[in-house]
């Protein structure tokens, strides 16, 4: 029993000194308050930043007054983007483009996150701990897309602030 | 205090050697190449551990950056049987979180990539509950397992 207890420490123990020392630039990081809106590493990710509700208004209002090449996609699901979404959205749901056919159907994906003439992107997600957002986002700057911006507040402050709002296409 | 040798026919199975063996590289591999993944992005593990929507940014960060060394030294431990008990139930407990976080995120109706071998991820669904089942059992009977000849 005492062995048994001795081993459970030492593998927890190394675990802690191996990670701490392994991670040590990243926990300095979070220490200093990255990572706080999601975890990406924008110094990786160089073309994503995350941005308040107040400069969403402000993308969506330049969008309605004809700004071009400025694009609005909700990463939920197909049902939640039905049920009301950001007016002029493009529905792109995380999981169809991750689930959709087969492991190798790299090309469709290729296809569902190709947004021709959009230079400055807005992503959304469902909001709170909600990840789709970023996880849609680092597949599209993977793309190449360079101005990709995650409304972190997501569909959840966008609603609650009583904004325009779009059902079903 | 240490149980004592197993009644005669109840596990002619679990003792046999090359058996527990056969388990403990399944097991412990399995752990390794999770675990190795997942160190080389703790960042990306750190956002699959988010999707489950359970645990609060801190938790989140500071599991992606320890628990991967935790899978990769129980793994490694189970396969050369060094502490080979203690390493058999950490992975054991560990099967027992990752079953109730899936089940929990199916519960919930959380739609998530598993996160469970980074980017060869799949989806967290029955199946994934199915598989961790089958290495718990496993990992279950390294553990209760007395190897003929050997104390530990």
């Amino acid at each position: 029993m005492r062995r048994l207890i001795r081993g459970v420490l030492v593998i927890l123990v190394l675990s802690v000194v191996l990670g701490t020392i392994v991670n040590f630039p990243l926990i300095r990081r979070f220490a200093a308050g990255e990572f706080k809106q999601g975890f990406v590493d924008l110094r990786e990710y160089e073309g994503i930043r995350f941005i308040t509700l107040a400069e969403t208004e402000d993308l969506f209002a330049r969008r309605m007054q004809g700004a071009e090449g400025l694009l609005f996609v909700d990463s939920r699901s197909l049902e939640d983007f039905a049920a009301g979404h950001i007016p002029g959205a493009l529905s792109i749901p995380l999981e169809e483009v991750q689930h959709s056919g087969k492991p190798e159907a790299g090309q469709d994906w290729g296809r569902m996150i190709d947004f021709p003439g959009a230079q400055v992107l807005v992503i959304y997600c469902e909001g709170g701990d909600c990840q789709t957002s970023i996880s849609l986002a680092k597949l599209i700057h993977d793309r190449g897309y360079q101005d990709i911006r995650i409304f972190s507040g997501g569909w959840a402050e966008w609603s609650a602030a009583g904004l325009p709002e779009e059902k079903a296409q | 205090m240490e149980c004592g040798r197993p009644p005669r026919g109840k596990s002619a199975v679990i003792r046999n050697r090359w058996l527990l063996l056969f388990l403990r590289i399944i097991v412990g591999g399995v752990f390794i190449w999770a675990g190795a993944l997942k160190i080389a992005d703790p960042l990306a593990f750190a956002q699959s551990i988010k999707n489950y929507q359970v645990f609060p940014n801190a938790l989140a960060f500071l599991i992606a950056v320890f628990l991967p060394w935790v899978e990769v030294l129980s793994g490694a431990f189970l396969m050369i049987g060094f502490y080979r008990r203690s390493s058999a139930l950490l992975i054991s407990l560990l099967l027992i979180g990752f079953i109730g976080l899936v089940a929990l995120a199916l519960a919930r109706g959380v739609d998530t990539s598993c996160g469970c071998f980074g980017s060869f991820s799949r989806r967290a669904d029955l199946s994934l509950i199915l598989t961790d089942a089958v290495l718990l059992v496993f990992a279950l009977v390294v553990f209760f397992a007395r190897p003929s000849g050997q104390s530990d």
